[in-house]
């Protein structure tokens, strides 16, 4: 059943068009991938699911059944994320999880436990305007996840984190998402959001381009690309009729055939004029997908 | 109350009540009340006052007696305040005598001494020499009673008989006391202290709630500044976010609010008796405070207009604080208010002393003049209740609720607002959003 169901909301600032119509839902224990460029709509989506901005039309449906106050099951990291600099890391989280009505013990341990994992247990008694960025944006982690929520609400998670910090929020998010929490995130790193979710939305100037499941979108996408490694002349790359186009990368060339040229015909015909060190059909990544879509959509628009 | 809000006043309070300058504030009058008895103790002891000795050189004859007669003070331990000493010499030159009294002047054995010319009738100049002459009490008191000695023997002169004089003068001398009517009939007491505590009162209830007041502002400021709302109102309701601070900083006010009105009740109930009983002559100051009419009616009262009046001023001031994003940007919105205040308090100063007029009755009724201008009346009509008292807990109470009603949904727009501040027309369209 449905944990979040989000039905036609549209959302304008001035004369902004920030969300249109956007729909979705998700099951207990998805994880949906929130992708889009830059000012595509995805804080404002956010924000109107979590009631901070009412839409314009449409409804949103959270955790409909649910008899606990709904807000306690819910942990959201909210892109415009700042503390109180003057109080202590312990208080803080103390506060806020009061906040989500935790018991007090039961908060005191989660407490240790987190600032444990992510190094931070140091730092306890410290005011956060000691903190750096990084730290204060794993202390943030932490108090999103403190009261264990049902529904995790990540907007932006990496922003600011090493990779050595990203992958230890990344670990901690699919140990959550084995533990059956539902998780919507918002990312523009394809990689992480290919690692993670299974299912994704994509979302361009507020208009949902692509969603479901992450196969499903690969597969209806369809576009395969080939991996080539070879030694040779290139001239058999130029004015191919099999090619739609290619990337060359000097050590691989990327290659898109045409609609109807299928990877064996293709293979057959380089297989006289290069020598071949590795030939890969490849489903294209979510990256491809994303610029892709995106890329396409603006030249639509472009021309209305 | 929910348990989300307790937190957000638990925040409020404690992080606040941690920071030394709230301590110091709370503290300070306090320490500053024990340091002036200590000092008093100390000073008092040192300094208590000894019989002051003059000598006297009358060269009419006639005075001395007359003067001498007109000071009988006496200290609290019941010996002379005025000690005379005449000094009749027969020559002529006065010089070498008055040169011997200078002598003993310098080397403290005298207070100084008088020379009062044969022509005193008509020069009316006496010449007073010592160590010390600021003592103008003292002089005065010495001046009055030669004063009074000429105008004695100038009446004699005209033919008066001493004692036709003496009753004449005495007859004369009047007492003036000053009564308080109340409905409960005539009370005694001193009316400067009663105004001085009014004005004092409620001056720091105005004080106190425009500083309160002011916290707010910031402390709604520093969350949407430092991008803090996000985080705490997926949590809590924007309303319940600013219930929780308006309480929180509300009870940082009280605290500091009983904290001084204790230690004015105990300097005024125990102060003055106590060094009294130390055999230390109080100083005026302290008599004046001992004599307030701050009862616990009054005390209640007290806190009773500072927290309606607070949570009336603060939560405008909360609207003021999640419209802007700097405190400077605030100010504009602020001197409104702030200036509502100020003219509440100058109302106060003049319905202090005509508490019964209609017009005093309307002011203390509009609820943004209530806080000064009613516990004005209270405190100036104690202990008897002015009219319109109990009613205007109930327009406070109305007002305050309107208030919050209007300003929460102000607030909830406001706090997720960032960029330009709106104008206030602006503002007040948020309240029509859904």
């Amino acid at each position: 059943m449905a944990i979040l169901e989000v039905k036609n909301i549209s959302k304008s600032f001035a004369s902004l068009k920030a969300v249109d119509d956007v729909s979705f839902s998700i099951e207990e224990g998805d994880v949906l991938g929130l992708l889009g460029p830059n000012g595509a709509g995805k804080t404002t989506t956010i924000r109107m699911i979590m009631n901070i901005i009412v839409p314009d039309s449409g409804s949103v449906t959270l955790l409909k059944n649910s008899e606990e106050n709904s807000t306690n099951l819910i942990g959201y990291l909210p892109e415009e994320r700042g503390i109180y600099r003057k109080m202590k890391l312990v208080d803080v989280l103390l506060f806020l999880a009061k906040l989500k009505e935790m018991k007090m013990h039961d908060a005191k341990e989660q407490i240790d436990y987190w600032l444990e994992r992510l190094d931070l247990i140091k730092w306890k008694k410290k005011k956060i305007e000691e903190l750096s960025k990084g730290m204060q944006q794993k202390l943030q982690f932490i108090a999103t996840i403190l009261h264990k929520p049902k529904l995790l609400i990540l907007d932006e998670p990496f922003l600011g984190l090493d990779p050595i910090n990203t992958n230890l929020i990344k670990e901690i998010i699919l140990e959550l998402k084995a533990g059956g929490t539902t998780i919507i995130f918002s990312t523009h790193q394809m990689e992480s959001a290919e690692k993670l979710c299974n299912k994704i939305i994509l979302i361009n100037k507020g208009k949902v381009i692509l969603s479901g499941k992450i196969g499903e979108v690969k597969e209806s996408f369809g576009k395969r690309n080939i991996h080539l490694e070879y030694e040779g002349k290139e001239d058999f790359l130029n004015k191919n009729k099999m090619i739609k186009k290619f990337d060359n990368f000097g050590n691989y060339v990327e290659i898109q055939l045409e609609e109807n040229v299928s990877p064996q015909d293709f293979l057959k015909e380089i297989i006289s004029k290069i020598q071949i060190k590795k030939f890969e059909i490849k489903e294209p990544s979510l990256n491809d997908i994303f610029i892709e879509s995106v890329h396409s959509q603006n030249q639509e628009d472009d021309h209305e | 109350m929910n348990k989300k809000i307790w937190a957000v006043v638990s925040r409020e309070y404690f992080t606040r009540a941690k920071t030394k300058g709230y301590i110091i504030g709370t503290l300070m009058f306090p320490i500053i009340i024990v340091f002036l008895f200590g000092g008093i103790y100390i000073f008092g002891k040192a300094f208590q006052p000894s019989t002051q000795n003059f000598a006297v050189i009358d060269q009419t004859g006639r005075i001395y007696v007359q003067m001498v007669e007109m000071l009988p003070d006496t200290l609290k331990n019941g010996s002379l305040k005025f000690s005379f000493s005449e000094i009749k010499t027969i020559d002529e030159n006065l010089e070498p005598t008055i040169e011997e009294l200078k002598q003993k002047v310098l080397n403290k054995k005298l207070t100084g001494f008088l020379v009062i010319p044969e022509n005193i009738l008509e020069s009316k100049e006496v010449k007073y020499s010592a160590r010390n002459v600021s003592n103008f009490d003292d002089l005065e008191k010495i001046e009055w009673a030669i004063s009074k000695s000429v105008s004695n023997i100038r009446l004699e002169n005209l033919g008066y008989s001493p004692e036709v004089i003496r009753r004449e003068m005495y007859a004369g001398y009047i007492n003036l006391t000053s009564f308080q009517l109340t409905e409960k009939g005539e009370v005694s007491k001193s009316g400067v202290s009663n105004f001085l505590l009014t004005y004092l009162l409620t001056y720091l209830l105005m004080l106190f709630i425009m500083i309160y007041g002011q916290t707010i502002t910031a402390s709604v400021i520093e969350e949407k500044s430092q991008r803090i709302t996000e985080t705490i109102i997926s949590s809590i309701k924007p309303v319940e976010l600013m219930m929780g601070k308006l309480v929180g900083v509300c009870l940082l006010g009280i605290t500091q609010l009983v904290v001084i009105g204790s230690f004015v009740y105990l300097l005024s109930a125990f102060g003055a008796p106590f060094l009294l009983k130390m055999g230390i002559e109080t100083p005026k100051l302290l008599n004046i405070i001992g004599n307030l009419q701050f009862t616990p009616v009054v005390f209640m009262f007290f806190i009773l207009y500072f927290f309606m009046g607070y949570l009336l001023y603060a939560t405008l001031f909360a609207a003021v604080g999640s419209m802007v994003n700097t405190t400077d940007e605030g100010q504009q919105f602020l001197t409104p208010i702030i200036f509502l205040n100020i003219i509440g308090f100058f109302i106060m100063i003049t319905v202090a002393q005509n508490p019964d007029t209609p017009a005093a009755f309307w002011a203390s009724l509009f609820p943004f003049f209530t806080p000064s201008v009613m516990f004005a009346r209270i405190a100036v009509s104690h202990p008897s209740l002015p009219s319109g008292a109990v009613l205007s807990i109930f327009t406070m109470g109305i007002s305050i609720y309107l208030i919050i009603k209007l300003v929460a949904k102000i607030y909830r727009v406001g706090i997720l607002m960032y960029g330009k501040k709106p104008s206030l027309k602006e503002a007040l369209k948020w309240i029509r959003y859904k």
